[in-house]
Protein backbone atom coordinates (compact mmCIF):
# COMPACT_ATOMS: atom_id res chain seq x y z
CA UNK A 1 0.00 0.00 0.00
CA UNK A 2 2.78 2.40 0.99
CA UNK A 3 4.61 1.37 -2.15
CA UNK A 4 1.63 2.32 -4.29
CA UNK A 5 1.26 5.74 -2.68
CA UNK A 6 4.97 6.48 -3.18
CA UNK A 7 4.88 5.29 -6.81
CA UNK A 8 1.77 7.31 -7.66
CA UNK A 9 3.22 10.33 -5.84
CA UNK A 10 6.60 10.26 -7.59
CA UNK A 11 5.11 9.58 -11.02
CA UNK A 12 2.52 12.31 -10.48
CA UNK A 13 5.07 14.94 -9.44
CA UNK A 14 7.27 13.93 -12.37
CA UNK A 15 4.31 14.34 -14.74
CA UNK A 16 3.60 17.85 -13.43
CA UNK A 17 7.26 18.85 -13.77
CA UNK A 18 7.46 17.47 -17.30
CA UNK A 19 4.25 19.22 -18.27
CA UNK A 20 5.63 22.51 -16.97
CA UNK A 21 8.80 21.82 -18.95
CA UNK A 22 6.82 21.10 -22.11
CA UNK A 23 4.97 24.41 -21.77
CA UNK A 24 7.94 26.60 -20.79
CA UNK A 25 11.00 25.25 -22.53
CA UNK A 26 11.54 26.29 -26.13
CA UNK A 27 12.94 28.98 -28.40
CA UNK A 28 10.27 31.49 -27.32
CA UNK A 29 10.75 32.88 -23.79
CA UNK A 30 8.08 33.39 -21.13
CA UNK A 31 8.24 37.22 -21.33
CA UNK A 32 7.97 37.34 -25.12
CA UNK A 33 4.91 38.84 -26.82
CA UNK A 34 4.62 35.71 -28.89
CA UNK A 35 4.40 33.50 -25.81
CA UNK A 36 0.60 33.28 -25.55
CA UNK A 37 0.24 32.36 -29.20
CA UNK A 38 3.03 29.81 -29.08
CA UNK A 39 1.62 28.39 -25.85
CA UNK A 40 -1.90 27.83 -27.13
CA UNK A 41 -1.18 27.03 -30.75
CA UNK A 42 1.88 24.80 -30.32
CA UNK A 43 2.82 23.79 -26.81
CA UNK A 44 -0.56 22.92 -25.32
CA UNK A 45 -1.50 20.67 -28.26
CA UNK A 46 1.92 19.03 -28.01
CA UNK A 47 1.41 18.46 -24.28
CA UNK A 48 -2.05 16.98 -24.82
CA UNK A 49 -0.78 14.79 -27.65
CA UNK A 50 2.07 13.45 -25.50
CA UNK A 51 -0.13 12.76 -22.47
CA UNK A 52 -2.94 11.12 -24.43
CA UNK A 53 -0.57 9.05 -26.58
CA UNK A 54 1.45 7.82 -23.61
CA UNK A 55 -1.62 6.91 -21.58
CA UNK A 56 -3.52 5.34 -24.50
CA UNK A 57 -0.68 3.19 -25.83
CA UNK A 58 0.24 1.98 -22.35
CA UNK A 59 -3.31 0.91 -21.52
CA UNK A 60 -3.65 -0.70 -24.95
CA UNK A 61 -0.43 -2.66 -24.42
CA UNK A 62 -1.28 -3.64 -20.84
CA UNK A 63 -4.74 -4.93 -21.69
CA UNK A 64 -3.46 -6.90 -24.70
CA UNK A 65 -0.63 -8.43 -22.65
CA UNK A 66 -3.13 -9.51 -20.03
CA UNK A 67 -5.69 -10.74 -22.55
CA UNK A 68 -3.16 -12.85 -24.44
CA UNK A 69 -1.24 -13.82 -21.30
CA UNK A 70 1.88 -12.93 -23.23
CA UNK A 71 4.48 -10.33 -22.26
CA UNK A 72 5.18 -9.67 -25.95
CA UNK A 73 1.65 -8.75 -26.95
CA UNK A 74 0.85 -5.19 -27.94
CA UNK A 75 -0.95 -3.27 -30.66
CA UNK A 76 2.01 -3.73 -33.01
CA UNK A 77 2.38 -7.44 -32.49
CA UNK A 78 -1.29 -8.03 -33.22
CA UNK A 79 -1.19 -6.03 -36.43
CA UNK A 80 -3.64 -3.46 -35.08
CA UNK A 81 -1.19 -0.58 -35.43
CA UNK A 82 -0.23 -1.83 -38.90
CA UNK A 83 -3.89 -1.69 -39.87
CA UNK A 84 -4.05 1.89 -38.63
CA UNK A 85 -0.88 2.75 -40.55
CA UNK A 86 -2.42 1.35 -43.72
CA UNK A 87 -5.47 3.56 -43.20
CA UNK A 88 -3.25 6.59 -42.66
CA UNK A 89 -1.16 5.81 -45.75
CA UNK A 90 -4.32 5.56 -47.87
CA UNK A 91 -5.69 8.83 -46.45
CA UNK A 92 -2.41 10.69 -46.96
CA UNK A 93 -2.08 9.49 -50.52
CA UNK A 94 -5.70 10.49 -51.12
CA UNK A 95 -4.73 14.04 -50.18
CA UNK A 96 -5.94 14.41 -46.57
CA UNK A 97 -3.64 16.34 -44.25
CA UNK A 98 -2.35 15.31 -40.83
CA UNK A 99 -4.56 15.61 -37.76
CA UNK A 100 -7.52 15.63 -40.03
CA UNK A 101 -10.74 13.81 -39.17
CA UNK A 102 -10.33 11.87 -42.41
CA UNK A 103 -7.01 10.48 -41.24
CA UNK A 104 -8.45 9.44 -37.88
CA UNK A 105 -11.37 7.73 -39.60
CA UNK A 106 -9.07 5.92 -42.00
CA UNK A 107 -6.75 4.84 -39.18
CA UNK A 108 -9.68 3.63 -37.07
CA UNK A 109 -11.18 1.73 -39.98
CA UNK A 110 -7.82 0.10 -40.69
CA UNK A 111 -7.32 -0.87 -37.03
CA UNK A 112 -10.89 -2.10 -36.65
CA UNK A 113 -10.64 -4.15 -39.83
CA UNK A 114 -7.60 -5.96 -38.42
CA UNK A 115 -9.37 -6.34 -35.06
CA UNK A 116 -12.38 -7.82 -36.85
CA UNK A 117 -10.14 -10.40 -38.52
CA UNK A 118 -8.47 -11.15 -35.15
CA UNK A 119 -11.89 -11.53 -33.52
CA UNK A 120 -13.02 -13.83 -36.30
CA UNK A 121 -9.97 -16.01 -35.74
CA UNK A 122 -10.62 -15.79 -31.98
CA UNK A 123 -14.07 -17.28 -32.50
CA UNK A 124 -12.47 -20.27 -34.23
CA UNK A 125 -9.67 -20.93 -31.77
CA UNK A 126 -9.75 -20.89 -28.02
CA UNK A 127 -5.96 -20.77 -27.84
CA UNK A 128 -4.56 -17.29 -27.61
CA UNK A 129 -1.17 -18.17 -29.03
CA UNK A 130 -2.82 -18.82 -32.40
CA UNK A 131 -4.14 -15.26 -32.33
CA UNK A 132 -0.70 -13.86 -31.61
CA UNK A 133 0.84 -15.66 -34.57
CA UNK A 134 -2.08 -14.66 -36.80
CA UNK A 135 -1.70 -11.03 -35.69
CA UNK A 136 1.99 -11.01 -36.55
CA UNK A 137 1.29 -12.46 -39.99
CA UNK A 138 -1.49 -9.95 -40.64
CA UNK A 139 0.92 -7.20 -39.63
CA UNK A 140 3.51 -8.34 -42.19
CA UNK A 141 0.84 -8.66 -44.86
CA UNK A 142 -0.41 -5.12 -44.28
CA UNK A 143 3.12 -3.70 -44.21
CA UNK A 144 3.61 -5.26 -47.62
CA UNK A 145 0.44 -3.55 -48.86
CA UNK A 146 1.68 -0.23 -47.47
CA UNK A 147 5.01 -0.58 -49.28
CA UNK A 148 3.12 -1.31 -52.50
CA UNK A 149 1.09 1.89 -51.97
CA UNK A 150 4.24 3.89 -51.31
CA UNK A 151 6.09 2.49 -54.30
CA UNK A 152 3.40 3.87 -56.57
CA UNK A 153 3.23 7.31 -55.01
CA UNK A 154 4.87 10.63 -55.87
CA UNK A 155 7.86 12.07 -53.99
CA UNK A 156 5.85 14.57 -51.90
CA UNK A 157 3.43 11.95 -50.50
CA UNK A 158 6.35 9.66 -49.83
CA UNK A 159 8.17 12.34 -47.85
CA UNK A 160 5.00 13.03 -45.84
CA UNK A 161 4.46 9.36 -45.08
CA UNK A 162 8.04 8.84 -43.97
CA UNK A 163 7.98 11.88 -41.69
CA UNK A 164 4.69 10.63 -40.22
CA UNK A 165 6.28 7.23 -39.71
CA UNK A 166 8.91 8.71 -37.41
CA UNK A 167 6.23 9.80 -35.01
CA UNK A 168 5.67 13.25 -33.55
CA UNK A 169 3.50 15.03 -31.01
CA UNK A 170 3.71 18.24 -32.98
CA UNK A 171 1.02 17.43 -35.53
CA UNK A 172 -2.00 17.72 -33.26
CA UNK A 173 -3.88 20.92 -34.09
CA UNK A 174 -5.92 22.76 -31.42
CA UNK A 175 -9.08 21.68 -33.24
CA UNK A 176 -7.99 18.04 -33.23
CA UNK A 177 -7.58 17.90 -29.44
CA UNK A 178 -11.28 17.25 -28.86
CA UNK A 179 -11.52 14.37 -31.33
CA UNK A 180 -8.32 12.75 -30.03
CA UNK A 181 -9.50 13.06 -26.41
CA UNK A 182 -12.92 11.58 -27.18
CA UNK A 183 -11.42 8.62 -29.06
CA UNK A 184 -9.02 7.90 -26.19
CA UNK A 185 -11.86 8.31 -23.67
CA UNK A 186 -14.05 5.78 -25.48
CA UNK A 187 -11.20 3.27 -25.69
CA UNK A 188 -10.36 3.67 -22.00
CA UNK A 189 -14.00 3.29 -21.01
CA UNK A 190 -14.32 0.04 -22.94
CA UNK A 191 -11.24 -1.39 -21.23
CA UNK A 192 -12.09 -0.17 -17.73
CA UNK A 193 -15.53 -1.75 -18.06
CA UNK A 194 -13.75 -5.13 -18.29
CA UNK A 195 -11.62 -4.62 -15.19
CA UNK A 196 -12.84 -7.81 -13.52
CA UNK A 197 -12.11 -9.89 -16.60
CA UNK A 198 -8.61 -8.45 -16.93
CA UNK A 199 -7.91 -9.37 -13.30
CA UNK A 200 -9.34 -12.86 -13.67
CA UNK A 201 -7.91 -13.67 -17.12
CA UNK A 202 -4.49 -14.71 -15.85
CA UNK A 203 -5.37 -18.37 -15.47
CA UNK A 204 -7.16 -18.76 -18.73
CA UNK A 205 -10.67 -18.37 -20.01
CA UNK A 206 -12.15 -21.33 -18.14
CA UNK A 207 -10.90 -19.94 -14.86
CA UNK A 208 -12.42 -16.54 -15.65
CA UNK A 209 -15.68 -18.26 -16.59
CA UNK A 210 -15.60 -20.04 -13.23
CA UNK A 211 -15.49 -16.63 -11.57
CA UNK A 212 -18.79 -15.79 -13.25
CA UNK A 213 -17.37 -13.60 -16.02
CA UNK A 214 -18.82 -13.58 -19.52
CA UNK A 215 -15.51 -14.19 -21.25
CA UNK A 216 -16.62 -13.92 -24.88
CA UNK A 217 -18.19 -10.46 -24.51
CA UNK A 218 -15.44 -9.02 -22.35
CA UNK A 219 -12.67 -10.31 -24.60
CA UNK A 220 -14.23 -8.49 -27.57
CA UNK A 221 -14.73 -5.39 -25.49
CA UNK A 222 -11.05 -5.30 -24.49
CA UNK A 223 -9.86 -5.94 -28.07
CA UNK A 224 -12.14 -3.20 -29.39
CA UNK A 225 -10.97 -0.73 -26.75
CA UNK A 226 -7.30 -1.54 -27.31
CA UNK A 227 -7.63 -1.10 -31.07
CA UNK A 228 -9.46 2.23 -30.76
CA UNK A 229 -6.67 3.50 -28.49
CA UNK A 230 -3.96 2.32 -30.88
CA UNK A 231 -5.78 3.73 -33.91
CA UNK A 232 -6.25 7.15 -32.33
CA UNK A 233 -2.58 7.48 -31.41
CA UNK A 234 -1.44 6.21 -34.80
CA UNK A 235 -3.65 8.73 -36.59
CA UNK A 236 -2.54 11.76 -34.59
CA UNK A 237 1.06 10.98 -33.64
CA UNK A 238 2.24 8.28 -36.03
CA UNK A 239 3.23 4.71 -35.29
CA UNK A 240 4.72 5.03 -31.81
CA UNK A 241 5.97 1.54 -31.17
CA UNK A 242 7.91 1.32 -27.97
CA UNK A 243 5.45 2.56 -25.32
CA UNK A 244 2.79 -0.14 -25.62
CA UNK A 245 5.12 -3.03 -24.99
CA UNK A 246 7.56 -1.50 -22.47
CA UNK A 247 5.49 0.60 -20.10
CA UNK A 248 3.40 -2.29 -18.66
CA UNK A 249 6.63 -4.11 -17.69
CA UNK A 250 8.03 -1.00 -16.05
CA UNK A 251 4.77 -0.50 -14.15
CA UNK A 252 4.70 -4.10 -12.89
CA UNK A 253 8.16 -3.58 -11.46
CA UNK A 254 7.25 -0.30 -9.80
CA UNK A 255 3.90 -1.29 -8.34
CA UNK A 256 4.48 -5.04 -7.77
CA UNK A 257 0.82 -5.90 -8.24
CA UNK A 258 -1.33 -7.60 -10.85
CA UNK A 259 -4.51 -5.74 -9.93
CA UNK A 260 -5.67 -3.69 -12.90
CA UNK A 261 -7.41 -1.26 -10.58
CA UNK A 262 -3.89 -0.07 -9.73
CA UNK A 263 -2.13 -1.04 -12.97
CA UNK A 264 -4.36 0.95 -15.34
CA UNK A 265 -3.82 4.34 -13.65
CA UNK A 266 -0.21 3.25 -13.08
CA UNK A 267 0.57 2.60 -16.75
CA UNK A 268 -1.25 5.78 -17.76
CA UNK A 269 0.97 7.89 -15.52
CA UNK A 270 4.12 5.98 -16.41
CA UNK A 271 3.40 6.16 -20.16
CA UNK A 272 2.55 9.85 -20.02
CA UNK A 273 5.80 10.56 -18.14
CA UNK A 274 7.82 8.75 -20.80
CA UNK A 275 6.13 10.43 -23.75
CA UNK A 276 6.36 13.86 -22.09
CA UNK A 277 10.06 13.29 -21.56
CA UNK A 278 10.57 12.27 -25.17
CA UNK A 279 8.44 15.22 -26.29
CA UNK A 280 10.92 17.64 -24.68
CA UNK A 281 13.16 17.08 -27.72
CA UNK A 282 10.82 18.04 -30.56
CA UNK A 283 13.56 18.25 -33.17
CA UNK A 284 14.55 14.58 -32.92
CA UNK A 285 12.16 12.00 -34.42
CA UNK A 286 9.98 10.66 -31.61
CA UNK A 287 10.49 6.98 -32.28
CA UNK A 288 14.25 7.47 -32.33
CA UNK A 289 14.25 9.24 -28.92
CA UNK A 290 11.97 6.67 -27.36
CA UNK A 291 13.91 3.70 -28.62
CA UNK A 292 17.47 4.97 -28.15
CA UNK A 293 16.85 6.16 -24.59
CA UNK A 294 14.12 3.77 -23.60
CA UNK A 295 15.20 0.37 -24.87
CA UNK A 296 18.45 0.12 -22.89
CA UNK A 297 16.70 1.31 -19.73
CA UNK A 298 13.83 -1.16 -20.04
CA UNK A 299 16.19 -3.95 -21.04
CA UNK A 300 18.29 -3.32 -17.96
CA UNK A 301 15.20 -3.28 -15.74
CA UNK A 302 13.90 -6.50 -17.29
CA UNK A 303 17.20 -8.33 -16.98
CA UNK A 304 17.54 -7.27 -13.38
CA UNK A 305 14.04 -8.34 -12.44
CA UNK A 306 14.37 -11.52 -14.49
CA UNK A 307 17.37 -12.48 -12.39
CA UNK A 308 15.36 -11.89 -9.24
CA UNK A 309 12.57 -14.06 -10.63
CA UNK A 310 9.94 -11.39 -10.58
CA UNK A 311 9.13 -11.27 -14.28
CA UNK B 1 -32.83 -26.26 7.15
CA UNK B 2 -33.98 -26.53 3.58
CA UNK B 3 -32.49 -29.90 2.97
CA UNK B 4 -35.28 -30.88 0.60
CA UNK B 5 -33.54 -29.25 -2.35
CA UNK B 6 -30.34 -31.17 -3.10
CA UNK B 7 -27.17 -29.19 -3.72
CA UNK B 8 -26.59 -30.70 -7.11
CA UNK B 9 -28.77 -32.99 -9.15
CA UNK B 10 -27.99 -34.50 -12.56
CA UNK B 11 -31.06 -35.58 -14.51
CA UNK B 12 -30.34 -38.05 -17.29
CA UNK B 13 -27.30 -35.96 -18.11
CA UNK B 14 -24.96 -37.08 -20.88
CA UNK B 15 -21.60 -35.39 -21.18
CA UNK B 16 -18.75 -35.29 -23.68
CA UNK B 17 -16.81 -32.84 -25.78
CA UNK B 18 -19.68 -32.28 -28.20
CA UNK B 19 -20.76 -28.84 -27.14
CA UNK B 20 -17.78 -26.84 -26.07
CA UNK B 21 -18.51 -23.25 -25.22
CA UNK B 22 -16.73 -21.52 -28.06
CA UNK B 23 -14.93 -18.23 -27.79
CA UNK B 24 -17.97 -16.57 -29.32
CA UNK B 25 -20.04 -17.66 -26.33
CA UNK B 26 -22.45 -19.78 -28.29
CA UNK B 27 -22.31 -23.51 -28.12
CA UNK B 28 -20.67 -24.87 -31.22
CA UNK B 29 -21.26 -28.49 -32.04
CA UNK B 30 -17.87 -29.95 -32.78
CA UNK B 31 -17.62 -31.92 -35.97
CA UNK B 32 -16.85 -35.19 -34.37
CA UNK B 33 -17.68 -38.47 -36.04
CA UNK B 34 -20.01 -40.01 -33.53
CA UNK B 35 -20.47 -43.64 -32.61
CA UNK B 36 -23.25 -43.83 -35.16
CA UNK B 37 -20.81 -42.57 -37.80
CA UNK B 38 -22.81 -39.41 -38.43
CA UNK B 39 -20.85 -36.18 -38.64
CA UNK B 40 -21.97 -33.58 -36.11
CA UNK B 41 -23.07 -35.98 -33.41
CA UNK B 42 -20.46 -36.15 -30.69
CA UNK B 43 -20.22 -39.34 -28.67
CA UNK B 44 -21.21 -39.15 -25.05
CA UNK B 45 -18.46 -40.29 -22.74
CA UNK B 46 -20.88 -42.19 -20.54
CA UNK B 47 -24.47 -43.33 -20.27
CA UNK B 48 -27.04 -40.78 -19.01
CA UNK B 49 -26.23 -39.90 -15.42
CA UNK B 50 -28.75 -39.60 -12.61
CA UNK B 51 -26.95 -38.39 -9.54
CA UNK B 52 -27.67 -36.32 -6.47
CA UNK B 53 -25.03 -34.61 -4.33
CA UNK B 54 -26.20 -33.87 -0.79
CA UNK B 55 -25.03 -31.50 1.90
CA UNK B 56 -22.07 -32.74 3.91
CA UNK B 57 -20.85 -35.52 1.67
CA UNK B 58 -17.61 -36.09 -0.19
CA UNK B 59 -17.99 -38.15 -3.36
CA UNK B 60 -14.95 -39.50 -5.19
CA UNK B 61 -14.94 -39.74 -8.99
CA UNK B 62 -12.68 -42.54 -10.16
CA UNK B 63 -11.94 -44.02 -13.56
CA UNK B 64 -9.13 -44.67 -15.99
CA UNK B 65 -7.35 -41.92 -17.92
CA UNK B 66 -9.66 -40.51 -20.57
CA UNK B 67 -12.78 -42.03 -19.02
CA UNK B 68 -14.36 -38.60 -18.67
CA UNK B 69 -13.75 -37.56 -15.06
CA UNK B 70 -12.50 -34.12 -15.99
CA UNK B 71 -15.18 -33.66 -18.64
CA UNK B 72 -17.87 -34.45 -16.08
CA UNK B 73 -16.45 -31.87 -13.67
CA UNK B 74 -16.07 -29.29 -16.45
CA UNK B 75 -19.66 -29.90 -17.50
CA UNK B 76 -20.91 -29.33 -13.95
CA UNK B 77 -18.75 -26.20 -13.66
CA UNK B 78 -20.42 -24.85 -16.81
CA UNK B 79 -17.37 -24.88 -19.12
CA UNK B 80 -18.85 -27.58 -21.36
CA UNK B 81 -22.53 -28.01 -22.11
CA UNK B 82 -24.19 -31.33 -21.36
CA UNK B 83 -24.97 -33.28 -24.54
CA UNK B 84 -28.43 -34.08 -23.29
CA UNK B 85 -30.41 -33.92 -20.09
CA UNK B 86 -29.80 -31.27 -17.43
CA UNK B 87 -28.32 -30.70 -14.04
CA UNK B 88 -29.69 -28.42 -11.35
CA UNK B 89 -27.80 -26.42 -8.75
CA UNK B 90 -30.00 -26.05 -5.67
CA UNK B 91 -33.00 -26.77 -7.83
CA UNK B 92 -32.13 -24.30 -10.59
CA UNK B 93 -31.16 -25.43 -14.07
CA UNK B 94 -29.05 -23.22 -16.34
CA UNK B 95 -28.09 -20.82 -13.59
CA UNK B 96 -26.57 -17.55 -14.88
CA UNK B 97 -22.75 -17.53 -14.82
CA UNK B 98 -22.35 -15.08 -12.02
CA UNK B 99 -24.87 -16.74 -9.71
CA UNK B 100 -23.31 -20.09 -10.53
CA UNK B 101 -19.87 -18.78 -9.48
CA UNK B 102 -21.29 -18.15 -6.00
CA UNK B 103 -22.58 -21.73 -5.74
CA UNK B 104 -20.08 -23.95 -7.47
CA UNK B 105 -16.32 -23.85 -8.07
CA UNK B 106 -13.97 -26.18 -9.91
CA UNK B 107 -10.45 -26.43 -8.53
CA UNK B 108 -7.92 -27.53 -11.16
CA UNK B 109 -4.33 -28.09 -10.26
CA UNK B 110 -3.48 -27.67 -13.91
CA UNK B 111 -0.84 -26.26 -16.05
CA UNK B 112 -1.29 -22.52 -15.83
CA UNK B 113 0.44 -20.63 -13.07
CA UNK B 114 -0.47 -17.00 -12.51
CA UNK B 115 2.72 -15.05 -13.14
CA UNK B 116 3.63 -12.11 -10.93
CA UNK B 117 0.68 -12.76 -8.61
CA UNK B 118 0.94 -13.19 -4.85
CA UNK B 119 -1.03 -15.92 -3.08
CA UNK B 120 -3.21 -13.29 -1.46
CA UNK B 121 -3.98 -11.56 -4.75
CA UNK B 122 -4.83 -14.90 -6.29
CA UNK B 123 -7.17 -15.96 -3.49
CA UNK B 124 -8.72 -12.49 -3.71
CA UNK B 125 -9.90 -13.36 -7.24
CA UNK B 126 -12.41 -15.64 -5.53
CA UNK B 127 -14.33 -12.51 -4.56
CA UNK B 128 -14.87 -11.55 -8.22
CA UNK B 129 -18.48 -12.82 -8.39
CA UNK B 130 -19.35 -10.56 -5.47
CA UNK B 131 -17.44 -7.47 -6.60
CA UNK B 132 -18.78 -4.40 -8.32
CA UNK B 133 -18.06 -2.99 -11.75
CA UNK B 134 -14.66 -1.59 -10.74
CA UNK B 135 -13.60 -4.77 -8.93
CA UNK B 136 -13.24 -3.12 -5.53
CA UNK B 137 -12.85 -5.10 -2.31
CA UNK B 138 -14.58 -4.34 0.99
CA UNK B 139 -13.19 -5.08 4.46
CA UNK B 140 -15.58 -8.03 4.53
CA UNK B 141 -13.97 -9.43 1.36
CA UNK B 142 -10.51 -9.06 2.90
CA UNK B 143 -11.69 -10.94 5.98
CA UNK B 144 -13.07 -13.79 3.83
CA UNK B 145 -9.77 -13.99 1.92
CA UNK B 146 -7.82 -14.13 5.19
CA UNK B 147 -10.15 -16.83 6.45
CA UNK B 148 -9.73 -18.89 3.26
CA UNK B 149 -5.93 -18.67 3.52
CA UNK B 150 -6.06 -19.64 7.19
CA UNK B 151 -8.35 -22.61 6.47
CA UNK B 152 -5.78 -24.16 4.12
CA UNK B 153 -2.91 -23.15 6.41
CA UNK B 154 -1.31 -20.73 3.96
CA UNK B 155 -1.50 -17.50 5.96
CA UNK B 156 2.29 -17.35 6.25
CA UNK B 157 2.61 -17.57 2.45
CA UNK B 158 0.08 -14.82 1.67
CA UNK B 159 2.63 -12.41 0.21
CA UNK B 160 4.70 -14.98 -1.66
CA UNK B 161 4.40 -15.22 -5.45
CA UNK B 162 2.22 -18.16 -6.49
CA UNK B 163 4.80 -19.09 -9.12
CA UNK B 164 7.45 -19.57 -6.41
CA UNK B 165 5.39 -21.94 -4.27
CA UNK B 166 5.87 -25.70 -4.27
CA UNK B 167 3.24 -27.84 -5.97
CA UNK B 168 1.69 -28.78 -2.64
CA UNK B 169 1.51 -25.20 -1.46
CA UNK B 170 0.11 -24.08 -4.79
CA UNK B 171 -2.66 -26.66 -4.71
CA UNK B 172 -3.67 -25.37 -1.28
CA UNK B 173 -3.76 -21.81 -2.60
CA UNK B 174 -5.98 -22.96 -5.49
CA UNK B 175 -8.34 -24.54 -2.96
CA UNK B 176 -8.35 -21.32 -0.90
CA UNK B 177 -9.43 -19.38 -4.00
CA UNK B 178 -12.51 -21.60 -4.33
CA UNK B 179 -13.23 -21.20 -0.61
CA UNK B 180 -13.10 -17.41 -1.02
CA UNK B 181 -15.89 -17.81 -3.58
CA UNK B 182 -17.99 -19.13 -0.64
CA UNK B 183 -19.46 -21.89 -2.74
CA UNK B 184 -21.60 -24.75 -1.47
CA UNK B 185 -20.47 -27.18 -4.13
CA UNK B 186 -16.79 -27.85 -4.57
CA UNK B 187 -15.47 -29.78 -7.56
CA UNK B 188 -11.82 -30.85 -7.47
CA UNK B 189 -9.97 -32.33 -10.43
CA UNK B 190 -7.23 -34.66 -9.15
CA UNK B 191 -6.13 -32.42 -6.28
CA UNK B 192 -3.67 -35.08 -5.09
CA UNK B 193 -1.89 -35.32 -8.45
CA UNK B 194 1.16 -33.38 -7.28
CA UNK B 195 0.99 -34.12 -3.56
CA UNK B 196 3.13 -36.44 -1.47
CA UNK B 197 1.47 -39.04 0.75
CA UNK B 198 1.16 -37.02 4.00
CA UNK B 199 -0.15 -33.98 2.14
CA UNK B 200 -2.70 -36.11 0.29
CA UNK B 201 -4.01 -37.52 3.55
CA UNK B 202 -4.14 -34.01 4.97
CA UNK B 203 -6.03 -32.73 1.91
CA UNK B 204 -8.70 -35.41 2.01
CA UNK B 205 -9.16 -34.90 5.76
CA UNK B 206 -9.58 -31.21 5.06
CA UNK B 207 -12.25 -31.95 2.44
CA UNK B 208 -14.19 -34.03 4.98
CA UNK B 209 -13.98 -31.23 7.54
CA UNK B 210 -15.13 -28.65 5.00
CA UNK B 211 -18.09 -30.77 3.94
CA UNK B 212 -19.15 -31.36 7.54
CA UNK B 213 -18.52 -27.90 9.00
CA UNK B 214 -19.47 -25.67 6.10
CA UNK B 215 -22.36 -27.79 4.85
CA UNK B 216 -20.67 -28.25 1.50
CA UNK B 217 -21.05 -31.00 -1.06
CA UNK B 218 -17.75 -32.09 -2.59
CA UNK B 219 -17.05 -34.02 -5.77
CA UNK B 220 -13.40 -34.97 -6.09
CA UNK B 221 -11.78 -36.88 -8.94
CA UNK B 222 -8.73 -38.94 -8.05
CA UNK B 223 -6.61 -41.87 -9.20
CA UNK B 224 -6.11 -42.99 -5.63
CA UNK B 225 -8.68 -45.66 -4.79
CA UNK B 226 -7.13 -45.83 -1.33
CA UNK B 227 -8.06 -42.25 -0.43
CA UNK B 228 -11.45 -42.62 -2.10
CA UNK B 229 -12.25 -45.63 0.05
CA UNK B 230 -10.81 -44.18 3.22
CA UNK B 231 -12.09 -40.60 3.17
CA UNK B 232 -15.06 -40.34 0.83
CA UNK B 233 -18.69 -41.16 1.57
CA UNK B 234 -19.51 -42.41 -1.89
CA UNK B 235 -17.67 -43.33 -5.03
CA UNK B 236 -18.66 -42.63 -8.64
CA UNK B 237 -16.99 -45.08 -10.99
CA UNK B 238 -16.73 -44.30 -14.71
CA UNK B 239 -15.75 -47.42 -16.60
CA UNK B 240 -16.31 -48.22 -20.28
CA UNK B 241 -19.07 -45.65 -20.74
CA UNK B 242 -20.88 -46.90 -17.68
CA UNK B 243 -21.29 -44.81 -14.54
CA UNK B 244 -22.07 -46.43 -11.21
CA UNK B 245 -22.35 -44.80 -7.83
CA UNK B 246 -22.02 -46.74 -4.60
CA UNK B 247 -20.97 -46.16 -1.04
CA UNK B 248 -17.21 -45.95 -0.80
CA UNK B 249 -17.05 -48.83 1.64
CA UNK B 250 -19.00 -51.25 -0.56
CA UNK B 251 -17.82 -50.30 -4.05
CA UNK B 252 -15.09 -52.93 -4.02
CA UNK B 253 -17.26 -55.78 -2.76
CA UNK B 254 -19.93 -54.89 -5.30
CA UNK B 255 -17.36 -55.29 -8.07
CA UNK B 256 -17.21 -51.65 -9.17
CA UNK B 257 -13.43 -51.61 -8.93
CA UNK B 258 -12.73 -54.71 -10.99
CA UNK B 259 -11.42 -52.51 -13.85
CA UNK B 260 -8.49 -51.40 -11.72
CA UNK B 261 -6.94 -54.86 -11.94
CA UNK B 262 -7.64 -55.54 -15.60
CA UNK B 263 -4.84 -56.02 -18.11
CA UNK B 264 -4.20 -53.03 -20.35
CA UNK B 265 -4.56 -54.11 -23.96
Amino acid sequence: MVRRIICFGVLGVLAVLLMAGTLCIGPVDLDSDMFATVLWKLRVPRLVAAVLAGAALSVSGLSLQTLFRNPLAGPFVLGISNGASFGVALALLAGFSFGNFGVLTAASLGALAVTAVILWIASKFERNSVLLVAGLLIGYFIDALVSLLIAGSDAESLRMYISWGMGSFGRLTPSGIGIFAVAVGVGLLLIVSCLRYLNGARLGDDFARGLGLSVAVQKKCVLLGASILAAAVTAFCGPVAFIGIAVPHLTYLLFRTTNHRVLIPGVMLCGADLTLLAGLFPTIPLNATLSIVGVPVILWVLLRSGREGRL
Amino acid sequence: MTNEVPLLQCKKMEFGYGKVLGAAGVSVAADVVGTSGAVGAAPALAAPLDFTLSVGEVVAVVGANGSGKSTLLKTLAGFVQPLSGTFEIEGVANMPLRERAKKIALVRMGNMVPSRMTAREFVGLGRTPYSNFLDGRLAEDERIVDDALATVGMTAFANRAVAELSDGERSRVYLAEALAQQVQILLLDEPDAFLDVPHSHHLFKMLRTLAAERKMGILVSTHSIEYAEKYCNRMMVIDKNCIQVDTAAEARTHGLLRWTEEEIV
